[in-house]
């Protein structure tokens, strides 16, 4: 008895594992993004080992050369290769993206979880707060934090992080808030469940697709503020390359050699991209109603 | 109606407070604090003197109640860099900040519209995807690069429009002059905010496509672009009017960038260059009012609500 049942609940998740493979499959795009988005960290991660030139080494007599075959994207203004500074830039600008996004998910998962489940003056404190968050527009947020707490790298990824954590809450406070008082809640309460156990393993796992929707989105969302923080002359500092500082550099010698200026930029464009289109793929995949 | 009016004033007034209160204390509790800004060479009585102008001597809460009471009176405080008032610096950058983000306000509404409803006349054929991919793009592209690459392209390139300033030095006021130097930045950002407003006209649009009185109007024989211009699009404009009221922040944000690509000196500018120098009052200043904003511009929006759907009735 408790065999068959055992082998029929197996089957069901077989099939409905199935089912989303079917789903999956349905979407060339999204899988195509994937693989670019794969294939963008084997070369940030690799790149640089296999490429002979370094994103450091400067060359004073060969400075804004054209692109060659010895150095592929030619090279800026102090004689450095501009394909070895956008792999090295890359690393840093994918890296900030990635974890910012982790930051943010966190705190507005946490945040919005617990108001949403606690309610009471737990919720009107949080979500008045993510009014006001949401009232400043988040490019003035970032700035005053980073004027505050100055501009080391893990400063800019906990600001860049931060500065998103309002739209993470929202969603889930009113998933978390939805499912506060449902039954399969109660009866884990009964069984001895704690808040934590039930928050965790019987209502995020509700929350869970549209949470990655989100966080894909805000992977996009992340490499674009910290590219327009680096570029502002805020963000990641000279001589570490980030793709936004690259373009600060390359705006001086607009005249000169507007070409410096569209390398990095493409770059962004295309890895952003990329993340919206995987992002809006795992929408029609996991979240029916989005 | 006027009370409901008043009461969303009073949530204003209470945001803008909190605003101002986590602005403060996220700037005071840096490390250092305000107080490093003063120059390191000079001596410590004179370091004390600095602190005591600025009233930098007394505790955090006491500061920002002292700030708080003039905030109220209209003083922002003196800019620690400039020496002027910050209130002068802000209504000096806000009338080029403002003409920046109406034209780009402008030009979003019209297109953003106008491609959203053309995706939605055709649901699933190739129009739609392509408004889609555009939309994608505007999504992806890092403004600030765009805006460099226009100037290559049209600045520096073709000569046909200016490359940075929003006037010519030295002209009066002189409205192509104007329109000339706003047509890049306000492009840009409008290319940039339009995904938004597309996204909700077409889904909005293709709701109330979807409903019964569009199949009657459509029974009785209206030409399509009757049925989407007279009968449709006024119901689909709420949620359009309500994604205005939210793009506005992005608005504000995406400006401070632009401003500095285009050599606009405007509140973003402003923000940038006090946040380098580390003048606090100003970016207090700047940040406050760029609050006042969103949440002046959100109360409108409400109000445009009760205009645009009758049903909307606030008591």
């Amino acid at each position: 008895m408790a065999d068959a049942a055992a082998v029929s609940a197996r089957a069901n998740r077989r099939k409905s594992r199935s089912r989303l493979w079917n789903k999956i499959l349905r979407q060339p795009v999204g899988i195509a993004a994937l693989v670019g988005i794969l294939l963008l960290i084997a070369l940030v991660t690799f790149g640089p080992e296999l490429y002979p030139h370094s994103a450091h080494r400067t060359a004073p007599l060969a400075t804004l050369k054209p692109p060659s075959a010895e150095h592929w994207l030619g090279t800026d203004e102090l004689g450095r290769d501009v394909f070895a500074r956008v792999m090295a830039g890359g690393r840093v600008s994918l890296a900030v993206g990635l974890v910012s996004m982790l930051v943010g998910l966190t705190i507005g998962s946490l945040a919005g979880g617990a108001a949403g489940y606690f309610g009471g003056l737990t919720e009107s404190i949080i979500m008045r707060l993510v009014d006001v968050f949401m009232a400043i527009p988040a490019f003035f947020l970032i700035l005053v934090i980073v004027t505050s707490f100055g501009n080391h790298p893990l400063m800019v990824i906990l600001t860049v992080g931060f500065s998103f954590w309002p739209q993470m809450a929202r969603p889930v406070y009113a998933e978390f808030k939805k499912f506060r008082n449902s039954e399969f809640v109660e009866a884990s309460h009964a069984l001895g469940g704690g808040h934590l156990r039930v928050m965790l393993k019987h209502i995020f796992p509700q929350v869970l697709p549209q949470a990655i929707v989100l966080a894909t989105l805000g992977v996009g969302w992340a490499i674009l503020s910290e590219a327009g923080l680096s570029y502002l002359g805020l963000g990641i500092q000279p001589p570490l390359a980030s793709w936004g500082n690259m373009l600060q550099n390359a705006q001086a010698y607009l005249w000169l050699n507007p070409v410096l200026a569209i390398y990095p930029g493409l770059f962004i464009a295309v890895t952003v991209l990329l993340f919206n289109v995987l992002g809006n793929a795992l929408r029609d995949v996991l979240d029916p109603r989005g | 109606m006027t009370y409901y009016t008043l009461n969303r004033l009073l949530q204003g007034v209470l945001v803008l407070f909190l605003i101002s209160l986590v602005t403060f204390f996220l700037i005071n509790l840096a490390p250092g604090g305000p107080s490093s800004l003063i120059n390191m060479e000079s001596t410590a009585a004179e370091r004390e003197a600095r602190m005591r102008q600025y009233g930098l001597d007394a505790p955090a809460p006491v500061r920002y109640v002292r700030w708080l009471a003039g905030a109220v009176q209209g003083d922002l405080g003196n800019s620690i860099n400039q020496g002027l008032p910050v209130t002068r610096l802000l209504s000096q950058r806000m009338g080029v900040t403002l003409q920046l983000a109406g034209y780009a306000m402008l030009l979003t509404t019209l297109f953003g519209v106008f491609l959203g409803v053309v995706a939605a006349m055709n649901h699933n054929r190739w129009p739609d995807h392509v408004v889609s991919f555009v939309s994608t793009i505007g999504m992806s592209v890092p403004n600030f690069w765009l805006g460099i690459v226009m100037i290559i392209l049209f600045a520096v390139t073709l000569g046909w429009l200016p490359a940075a300033g929003s006037s010519t030095l030295g002209r009066g006021f002189d409205i192509v002059d104007r329109l000339r130097h706003a047509a890049l930045p306000a492009g840009v950002l409008a290319f940039s905010l339009m995904p938004n407003v597309v996204r909700v006209t077409r889904s909005a649009l293709l709701e109330v496509l979807a409903s019964d009185f569009v199949r009657t109007a459509r029974a009785k024989g209206l030409h399509q672009r009757a049925i989407v211009w007279k009968h449709t699009f006024k119901n689909a404009l709420v949620p359009v009017i309500s994604i205005l009221g939210l793009i506005t922040t992005v608005l504000l944000s995406g400006s401070v960038v632009i401003e500095s690509v285009f050599g606009w000196a405007g509140l973003g500018r402003l923000a940038i260059d006090a946040a380098s120098g580390r003048d606090y009052p100003v970016i207090l200043g700047v940040t406050v009012l760029v609050g006042a904003l969103t949440v002046l511009v959100n109360l409108l929006v409400d109000l445009l609500y009760a205009a645009a759907d009758p049903r909307i009735r606030y008591g």
